[in-house]
């Protein structure tokens, strides 16, 4: 058996070629199935990690998908406001601990903004409860002063290249409409004073403002139009700060409580409060939920690679059986010398495993490779944290199953090699 | 040493009258050196793979120091096969990419008993061998794909004859060879089946060899023929 091993390897470093071909359509196939786990394994965990320390999200009555999406990924909009009434109702809870309200539906070039109060800076944690930092400037303060401050994600300061000082101008709603249809909020710009250090969650693409400034640019608007000219009712930047700017509606509030056993005392709460109909989520269990929706394009992903993988694999068994004619001969002269038909079927066999193995190992330190010096790339791209470490139990079962799968497709030009044998006898009869 | 009875064999497939074999008797003492010539298609390669136990007759027995083949499943033929019989066929002998010398240990590889009769073990029995059949040891190392047919050939009757096993088959081994090489390779060959005892059965069309061996068997006249003793 040892002298079959010996020649096994032999043989297939005589055909290295070919064999090297196999063993680099392996290894890319593994590669893609690792990293693509890796991937989805990630950015599970950067979804996950979007928004923690929150107990409960409110929002107007809908799905709790929804509001989760637009509450924390800023995709889609609210149907509805809430009341600022409601908001209060709810922070009078006793089991409640903080309400952070915050308002959505403007943007600036692209960047959704978000109203909200200065308490949201030190309430608002992402990942494992890290709280958000202002790497540059301050948070905005809240004061009728310094109505007009604007506190800018990471990647919004670096995607338009903005610094501190910087004048902004919000547009109304959520695209990026150029022209005649873009409705400017011109008349009010904005100053940046702070730039938040990076979090890979949504918070870095959004411009944050305070609520009461929200309101101000709304001031002189009707439906969503600014009033026209004609009707002389164009209310000045200074001028705005004499009026009430108390939010009357916002679109959601982050809960904080003080003990989270009150969660669902609460969420009860919130889901029977009578003046208005409202929504509570558990951001934990909202996320689950919307994981499940979007899991459907990451199982497809899966689906291709495996398939990528099958190629592969029919790769082997194809190069190898097509070779198989050729080595009748060798087969033949190691009948001669006393092998059974049973050691060239384990020499195949053997051969395929040793392709296949070293084709996942190449995959696997390729992916590795791959996470490592793209890594930073894709953090920065996508706010993906793409973590290099120990394969996790589904890397490793994909891993097992490329292997185990190679060792099954080599037992077919083995078992034909088998039958081979046993017909030829000493000569190969062609 | 080799006894043949009521063989009967074809090839699936095979038609009423080619690719059959019936001999009724045949037997070779050990240490005897028997040349087996027929046409073309009678059957000759068919007989060394019945000899050699890599086919098994359909009735009748083919047996090698009193053990019929038959009587033994797969596996135990190919070990029995490995510690008792030499093979040399008419080219393609040799595994390419090993190296010379390792291609006459291949059967020391599979069988022990082979390799445990080499006198010195089995590295120093393959040097031997090889400065018997007059291959230059600069040439001992290098794939055995580097050599001329010439050589291989005398490289297939080192490894035939490594661990002294009791039965040499020769398939037309010579038939690659020029009249010069041919000659020096037969002499070279009986020379060494004699020193080692092994008993050989050489297969050629080519009847002019037929002198210098003990016997000769012309197949056609075995096939078919009840009774007939060589």
């Amino acid at each position: 058996m040892n002298g079959l091993l010996h020649v096994a390897v032999r043989s297939a470093w005589n055909r290295r070629g070919t064999l090297a071909l196999v063993v680099l359509s392996i290894a890319l196939a593994t590669a893609l199935l690792l990293g693509l786990e890796r991937l989805r394994s990630d950015i599970r965990s950067s979804f996950s990690q979007a928004v923690s320390g929150t107990d409960l999200i409110v929002g107007a009555r809908t799905g709790p998908v929804q509001l989760m999406l637009y509450a924390v990924f800023r995709v889609g909009g609210a149907t509805h406001n809430i009341s600022m009434d409601s908001v209060r109702a709810v922070a009078a809870h006793r089991a409640v601990s903080w309400v952070v309200p915050i308002s959505l539906g403007d943007s600036h070039r692209g960047h959704p903004v978000l109203g909200t109060t200065p308490e949201y800076f030190t309430r608002f944690a992402y990942g494992d409860r890290q709280p958000l930092v202002v790497s540059q400037g301050r948070a905005f303060s809240g004061t009728l002063d310094g109505l007009y401050e604007a506190v800018l994600g990471a990647e919004v300061a670096q995607a338009l290249g903005y610094g501190l000082g910087q004048r902004i101008t919000l547009s109304h709603g959520l695209g990026d409409v150029k022209g005649e249809l873009a409705a400017e909020h011109a008349d009010k710009p904005f100053t940046v004073v702070g730039v938040l250090a990076r979090t890979g969650t949504p918070v870095d693409r959004t411009v944050h403002v305070s609520l009461q400034a929200i309101e101000a640019i709304h001031l002189d608007w009707v439906g969503g139009a600014p009033l026209p000219a004609s009707a002389g009712l164009k209310i000045a930047p200074e001028h705005a700060r004499k009026f009430d700017l108390e939010p009357k509606q916002v679109t959601a509030a982050l809960v904080g409580l003080k003990n989270r056993v009150a969660v669902f005392n609460v969420q009860r709460f919130v889901a029977d409060y009578e003046p208005e109909p409202l929504l509570a989520v558990l951001p934990g269990v909202a996320l689950d939920e919307l994981w499940t929706a979007v899991g459907l394009g990451e199982r497809a992903l899966m689906a291709m690679s495996g398939l990528v993988a099958l190629v592969s694999l029919a790769s082997l068994v194809a190069v190898v059986l097509a070779g198989l004619n050729e080595r009748r001969r060798e087969l033949a002269v190691l009948r001669a010398v006393g092998a059974g038909p049973r050691h060239v079927l384990v020499l195949l066999a053997t051969e395929g495993a040793l392709v296949t193995g070293l084709g996942a190992l190449l995959g696997a330190a390729a992916a590795a490779l791959a996470v490592v010096l793209a890594g930073p790339w894709v953090q920065e791209r996508f706010g993906i944290a793409l973590q290099a470490t120990a394969p996790t139990g589904e890397q490793w079962g994909l891993f097992g199953a490329v292997l185990l799968a190679g060792m099954l497709a080599s037992l077919v030009p083995g078992l034909r090699a088998y039958r081979l044998s046993l017909a030829d006898g000493l000569s190969p009869r062609t | 040493m080799l006894e043949i009875r009521d063989l009967q064999f074809s090839w699936p497939g095979a038609s009423a009258d080619s690719g059959r074999l019936a001999i009724g008797r045949l037997s070779l003492a050990a240490g005897r050196t028997a040349f087996l010539y027929g046409p073309s298609g009678c059957g000759k390669s068919t007989l060394l793979g019945l000899m050699a136990g890599v086919l098994v007759a359909q009735s009748g027995s083919v047996s090698l120091l009193g053990q019929d083949w038959a009587a033994l499943r797969g596996g135990l033929r190919d070990a029995r096969r490995a510690d008792h019989v030499g093979v040399i066929f008419q080219q393609f002998n040799l595994l390419p990419y090993l190296s010379v010398l390792d291609n006459v240990l291949l059967p020391c590889r599979f069988s022990p008993a082979r390799a445990r009769r080499c006198t010195g073990g089995p590295v120093a029995a393959a040097q031997g061998l090889l400065q018997q059949v007059g291959l230059p040891h600069t040439l001992w190392a290098r794939p055995a794909a580097a050599l001329s047919v010439g050589q291989q050939q005398r490289v297939a009757a080192a490894r035939a004859l490594i661990g002294a096993p009791e039965l040499v088959i020769a398939d037309e081994p010579t038939s690659a060879l020029d009249n010069a090489l041919r000659d020096e390779f037969m002499t070279l060959l009986l020379g060494q089946c004699r020193a080692a005892g092994s008993t050989l059965v050489f297969v050629s069309h080519d009847e002019r060899l037929a002198v210098r061996f003990d016997e000769r068997l012309s197949l056609p006249a075995l096939n078919r023929v009840q009774g007939l003793v060589a």
